[in-house]
């Protein structure tokens, strides 16, 4: 939104992201910000970066998902897995290079999720939650009973670092610059999909479905297609996880990753992309301290025991993530928009 | 106001040449369990004509703009748009296929802005692609641009230039109906079917949108069937006027002729004594 005194002169202008001078210059810190990072930070916080980046991805993917078509989704972890999965086994089996294999690990996961997305498209809320968790089990299932020289079954994927042209993202400087550049480029492709007529179809049909039929809308196809969307988000962040951790076990795509993606949607903010962002950056940021926080917490307070005090911590971002629903149901990026519109008017009132 | 109309719309001008029925029921029968909504009704809609269904609550007018809409199949009876049967055809089909309604009470995306409404009304018209989405810009820019243009001057036609980045959830019901009329517009629709539009509004409301629909049917030609709980203010807006009562057609007419219809008289009267 546009500080008071500042208005749209053309159609361009008003449909633009970027807006004013000062938007632009942040957009150019943050970017210069983002580049020069591992530079700047210790391997420890490069690492977190990189996680954070990866995760983005995939929030971003449950955003349009569950924030714009409003179809709750607590499989998101196992459309990652797949995505992860089918990015190893191209890369081992096929020996493709990375810039092949993760974009047909997306494919893959988006096919799995519009397979979801067809089935779930009739149910709504609790059910349709359950459905989800469904693709978390079959996912575990298929992975452990297919055939081991599949995906390696109970033994995970081991892979090759990413190469192109001779070099080899093995540091982790150079795993985070892969990582940014495919992140960017997804963030901005989202923003293009939310803004576009399909993006406007997801808010439709979570609004009102009668009325979106109404407005010669495919209710059925539009709904299976954020899915779809979503899943291929989740399965170009699990290509990219794949060639970070070069590992790829069952166990990184649990159920409980699922609900972390959820939290970090609702702690940013419902339908919003740049609200995502934030949600990961929040919620990463806190797990993290209290990850760092947790051993000397346990050194101040022996008697509480290490167990206690990092079950004490999942209580805690628990207890967040539930004042967030109560309070604040709208996320953060809620809360900046009242702030900058009470800004755009400033110094009236209304 | 009206000559800025774009030449988007002068493909309905032309279909108005053509002397036709758009619209045709042909003894409709809609019954739920015991109550019999709708009973042997034929209608028929004119190129570029006004016509209003009015009749006391209950009357079954609801369950005719359903059944015209292809939202209900009748159980008897057949409903043609522009001469192909609407049993069968989804209903975003029929939208696609030129045919536009409004609902009772308000079928509005309240989350969105009054633009984002009035853009998903130009939805069947677009045709970028997911990937040309995610790019953006190129085609997909220019898509949006060349839409934004045509609500631009829906905006203008129904005077909401002041809250058009409003969401509208925010606006009270006349501005709501005014944006659901535009939504409408801009499917640009070859018939547009309305229930109720005026239902919970205020004289002036009423006086406004009555004011649009007749700039509508000027700017685009277009046949219009409003739906009116109250004989009162179709008797204006009106070409001609289908009487429903306990979903018979008990009268079909000019607004004069239905006025003097003994029963007529008697159905509304009927229901004031009530
Ligand atoms: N979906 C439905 N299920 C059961 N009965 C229905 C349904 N829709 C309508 N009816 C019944 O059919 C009859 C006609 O209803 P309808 O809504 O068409 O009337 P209406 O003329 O639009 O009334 P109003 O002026 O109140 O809008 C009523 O008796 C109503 O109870
Ligand atoms: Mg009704």
């Amino acid at each position: 939104m546009d500080p008071a005194g500042v208005f749209a002169t053309s159609f361009e202008r008003d449909q633009a992201l970027i807006r004013t001078r000062g938007q632009c210059v942040a957009l150019v810190l943050l970017f210069v910000a983002l580049v020069i990072l591992p530079h700047v930070l210790g391997p420890r916080l490069v690492a977190i970066s990189t996680n954070m980046l990866i995760m983005a991805v995939v929030v971003i993917g449950l955003q349009i998902n569950m924030g714009y078509a409003g179809q709750i989704n607590l499989g998101q972890a196992a459309f990652m897995g797949v995505g992860a999965y089918a990015t190893g086994a191209l890369a081992i089996k096929f020996n493709l290079p990375f810039w092949l294999s993760i974009p047909f690990g997306g494919c893959a996961a988006a096919v799995f999720g519009f397979i979801f997305g067809l089935s779930a498209v009739r149910i709504k809320g609790f059910y349709l939650a359950l459905t989800t968790i469904a693709a978390q089990t079959l996912f575990h299932f298929l992975i452990l009973n297919l055939p081991q020289s599949w995906f390696g079954g109970s033994n995970g994927l081991t892979l090759e670092p990413a190469q192109i042209f001779g070099f080899s993202f093995v540091s982790e400087t150079s795993i985070y610059y892969l990582c940014l550049a495919v992140t960017a480029a997804m963030v901005f492709g989202a923003y293009g999909i939310v803004r576009s007529r399909h993006g406007r179809a997801f808010v439709a049909v979570c609004d009102d479905d009668v009325a979106s039929g109404l407005m010669g809308i495919n209710v059925v196809r539009t709904k299976a297609t954020a899915f779809l969307i979503g899943a291929f988000y989740a399965g170009i962040g699990g290509g990219l996880w794949a060639y970070y951790v070069r590992f790829v076990a069952v166990d990184q795509f649990t159920l409980f990753h699922s609900i972390w993606f959820i939290a970090m949607v609702i702690v940013g903010g419902l339908g919003s992309i740049t609200g995502a962002l934030i949600g990961v950056f929040v919620i990463k940021a806190i797990q993290e301290s209290f990850v760092t926080l947790g051993p000397s917490i346990v050194a101040q307070f022996p008697s509480l025991g290490g167990d206690v005090v990092f079950a004490m911590m999942n209580v805690f971002l628990g207890g967040i993530i539930a004042a967030f629903l109560i309070f604040e149901p709208r996320g953060l990026m809620h809360r900046w928009n009242i702030l900058k519109r009470s800004y755009r008017l400033w110094p009236f009132p209304y | 106001m009206l000559s800025a109309v774009s030449p988007l719309y002068s493909a309905s001008q032309s279909r108005a040449a053509q002397n036709a029925a758009v619209l045709v029921a042909d003894g409709i029968r809609m019954a739920f369990g015991g109550v019999v909504a709708l009973d042997n009704v034929s209608i028929a809609v004119g190129v570029d004509e006004l016509l209003a269904v009015i009749g006391p609550n209950g009357a079954g007018k609801t369950s005719l703009m359903n059944c015209l809409s292809g939202f209900y199949r009748p159980q008897q009876g057949e409903v043609r748009f522009n001469g192909s049967l609407l049993s069968g055809m989804g209903v975003h089909h029929i939208v696609k296929a030129g045919l536009a309604r409004t609902f009772q009470g308000t079928h509005i995306f309240s989350n969105m802005t009054v633009i984002e409404n009035i853009m998903v009304g130009r939805h069947i018209h677009m045709k970028s692609s997911i990937p040309s989405a995610f790019f953006y810009f190129g085609p997909c820019r220019r898509e949006e641009i060349r839409h934004r243009e045509v609500v631009e001057e829906i905006i203008e036609l129904l005077e909401i230039e002041s809250i058009r980045h409003q969401p509208v959830g925010s606006l009270g019901y006349g501005l709501r109906k005014r944006v659901d009329l535009g939504r409408a517009l801009a499917q640009e629709p070859s018939i547009l079917l309305m229930d109720e539009p005026m239902a919970g509004m205020n004289t002036e409301e009423k006086e406004d949108l009555a004011r649009f629909i007749l700039d509508v049917r000027e700017a685009r030609q277009i046949p219009v069937v409003l739906v009116e709980h109250d004989m009162g203010v179709v008797m204006d807006l009106a070409d001609r006027i289908v009487v429903l009562d306990f979903g018979r057609k008990i009268a079909e007419g000019t607004p004069l002729e239905v006025q003097k219809n003994p029963a007529v008289l008697k159905a509304y009267l009927g229901e004031g004594n009530r």
